[in-house]
């Protein structure tokens, strides 16, 4: 599903070259619920924002369903976002003006093949699912952080996208809401057949991964099946 | 841009104005209000000043057209016949003639110098309103002798002491007292004073009018001859009709219309006012778009973050842009509606309570044009000033948006 090529990011700071990302190759499989993992400054935000169109490699390609999408012009890049992708970020990010319904029906309102009744539909449906419907009027400064992060799954979720990231969606969570977290995302992987790829640095959420990604210095240095983990190469 | 794009920015930026700073809403739009109010205010009351003298020069100097001497003659001559002229034209209403003469006059201690104005009592009534601004007493009538009636400023306040007094008067004439008035060429007599007025207008306020054959009695013969003639239009004629017809007929004499004499007296005051007019307009729109752009700068800047967020989750830029522009327009109109509620207000309140000065007194003269005019320039300066930090944002890139 996403093809992944001698991806490099390098940062320039005055005269110094950081390499974020140095030389990533990795295919990922539809349906598969991956986790990036590896120390701070490993680069797996970076190789996260690179596969999500949300910043741009130095070189390399990113193939998603047959389309190289560092090849997209902006809007294009936009609407691929909007179409095909879902995020969870690290601290939320929901629009604290907007209820709780509003900021799970925002990005299906600016679809064109969504109807009023379709968005209504679809957005009372991941609003059950994720257990929030009673709280739909609420405004998210009203919620607690897990309910939160729910919501902003349930955003994540509610175009149906091909591949949904997640950004260290527990790192503002305690342990009880982070579980609660991981268990949605299992269920959605596992009911919808959802592509996650999902950035830790908790080693015990790797419990929640089918396949695990290690990277060290922008490298990957283990890629394997949960439980088989395999060096890289 | 779609429909649902522009649904969409439309929906942020209500929810942003609903459920964000409420104070920083009221505020701002409480600033855009007092700017457009600003921007009526003043230009309002100098055309309301501008207005009013325009009003007073009519009705008690000027009427629509003015027949004075030709060049180099102190009177209009053969007045009977050149009155019969103009009264017989289509269009004119009633022509009057007004024929004054220095003199002092004396009430009791009091001595005061005026200039004494003869008219004909019954066709002035068809030219001006002076009739109606008798506050005491009557007016003239066409037959009456010996009697005056005089300014509310030449009768004075017996209540206010001479040293007092903001302008020499009488010191408190009543209507039926006696009054002496010796003429320029010495002719005295006492005229009773049949009636008082006020006018609101200084030079005639100041002024003692008596009747045509009074002044014949003064000059010691018939009066074929006045200092000018007032020429009032009917309903439906311009006064432009007036004088080219004036001129068609023959009326050798120096015809101009109001517009004509207020283009050249009022003219430099007009031009004046219209530039305190600009600068204040000009000082408005700075105010208002810098206020805006500030409040929609600092709104973006602390929204960087979301903004990056958005474009993230597939907001488009454009959509983002809208939000902001669409949270100016809709803070500009109700600044716009609460500035003109707040011209109205004070537009109504200075109805009743008019700026009052010696020589005029003003209201707000305020048109629905004025109000259109200035919301569409205060509405085009707001979405200026929104549009340029929004657009400069809307473009930044997601992961600099997003790491601030």
């Amino acid at each position: 599903m996403i093809e992944i090529a001698g991806l490099r990011r390098i940062y320039r700071m005055g005269d110094v070259e950081v390499k974020a990302l140095d030389g990533i190759t990795l295919d990922i499989a539809k349906g598969e619920f991956l986790g990036i993992m590896g120390a701070s400054g490993s680069g797996k935000t970076t190789l996260l924002h690179m596969l999500g169109l949300l910043d741009e490699p130095t070189s390399g390609h990113i193939i998603v369903e047959g389309t190289d999408i560092t090849r997209l012009t902006d809007y294009e890049k936009t609407m691929f976002r909007l179409y095909k992708f879902g995020y969870v970020f690290q601290d939320y990010a929901l629009v604290p003006d907007l209820t709780v319904m509003e900021n799970v029906s925002l990005p299906a309102m600016l679809r064109k093949d969504r109807t009023e009744e379709q968005i209504q539909k679809d957005s009372d449906t991941v609003l059950e699912k994720i257990g929030l419907f009673e709280r739909r009027d609420h405004l998210p400064r009203e919620l607690s952080g897990g309910q939160q992060q729910r919501v902003s799954i349930a955003r994540a979720i509610v175009n149906k996208p091909d591949i949904l990231f997640a950004d260290e969606p527990c790192a503002n969570l305690d342990s009880e809401n982070s579980r609660v977290v991981l268990e949605l995302f299992r269920e959605i992987n596992e009911e919808m057949q959802q592509t996650i790829v999902m950035v830790s640095h908790e080693d015990w959420h790797k419990d929640y991964f089918h396949r695990i990604v290690r990277l060290r210095d922008g490298t990957v240095i283990s890629d394997g099946y949960n439980g088989k983990e395999g060096k890289a190469g | 841009m779609g429909q649902k794009e522009l649904k969409v920015a439309f929906l942020l930026a209500l929810r942003s104005l609903q459920r964000g700073s409420r104070s920083s809403v009221i505020l701002t739009v409480l600033i855009i209000g007092m700017c457009f109010t600003n921007m009526i205010f003043l230009p309002s009351l100098f055309n309301g000043i501008g207005q009013s003298i325009t009003t007073q020069i009519v009705d008690y100097e000027v009427a629509n057209v003015l027949v004075s001497p030709k060049s180099g003659d102190r009177y209009v001559t053969d007045l009977d016949a050149t009155l019969d002229l103009i009264n017989g034209m289509p269009g004119v209403e009633r022509a009057t003639p007004h024929y004054s003469k220095g003199a002092t006059l004396k009430y009791r201690q009091r001595v005061l110098g005026v200039s004494v104005r003869a008219i004909t009592p019954g066709d002035e009534k068809y030219v001006s309103p002076l009739y109606s601004k008798m506050i005491a007493g009557s007016y003239l009538g066409e037959a009456d002798t010996g009697e005056v009636i005089i300014g509310k400023s030449v009768a004075g306040d017996a209540t206010v002491r001479e040293e007092d007094e903001f302008e020499p008067s009488l010191g408190g004439v009543r209507v039926g007292d006696s009054i002496s008035i010796e003429y320029g060429n010495g002719f005295t007599r006492e005229y009773r004073v049949k009636g008082i007025y006020f006018t609101g207008w200084s030079p005639v306020d100041n002024t003692v009018y008596t009747t045509w054959a009074d002044m014949e009695e003064v000059e010691g013969k018939p009066l074929d001859q006045a200092d000018y003639i007032t020429v009032k239009a009917k309903p439906g004629y311009t006064e432009k009709f007036i004088k080219d017809e004036l001129q068609q007929y023959g009326v050798s004499e120096k015809v101009q219309t109001t517009a004509d004499l207020l283009s050249k007296s009022m003219g430099q005051a007009l031009q004046t006012f219209a530039i305190i007019n600009m600068v204040s307009l000009f000082v408005s729109i700075i105010i208002t778009t810098v206020v805006l752009f500030i409040v929609i700068t600092i709104k973006t800047l602390n929204s960087r973050k979301q903004i990056g967020i958005l474009k993230a989750i597939g907001v488009d830029k454009e959509v983002i842009m809208h939000n902001y522009g669409f949270q100016v327009i809709i803070l500009a109109i109700l600044g716009i509606i609460l500035g003109i509620l707040i011209t109205l207000a004070l537009s109504v309140y200075m109805s009743y309570n008019p700026v009052v000065t010696p020589a005029w007194s003003a209201t707000l003269y305020i048109t629905p044009l004025d109000l259109l005019l200035n919301s569409v320039i205060l509405f085009i300066a707001a979405i200026v000033a929104g549009y340029v930090p929004a657009y400069q944002v809307s473009r930044e890139d997601i992961q600099t948006a997003m790491r601030s």
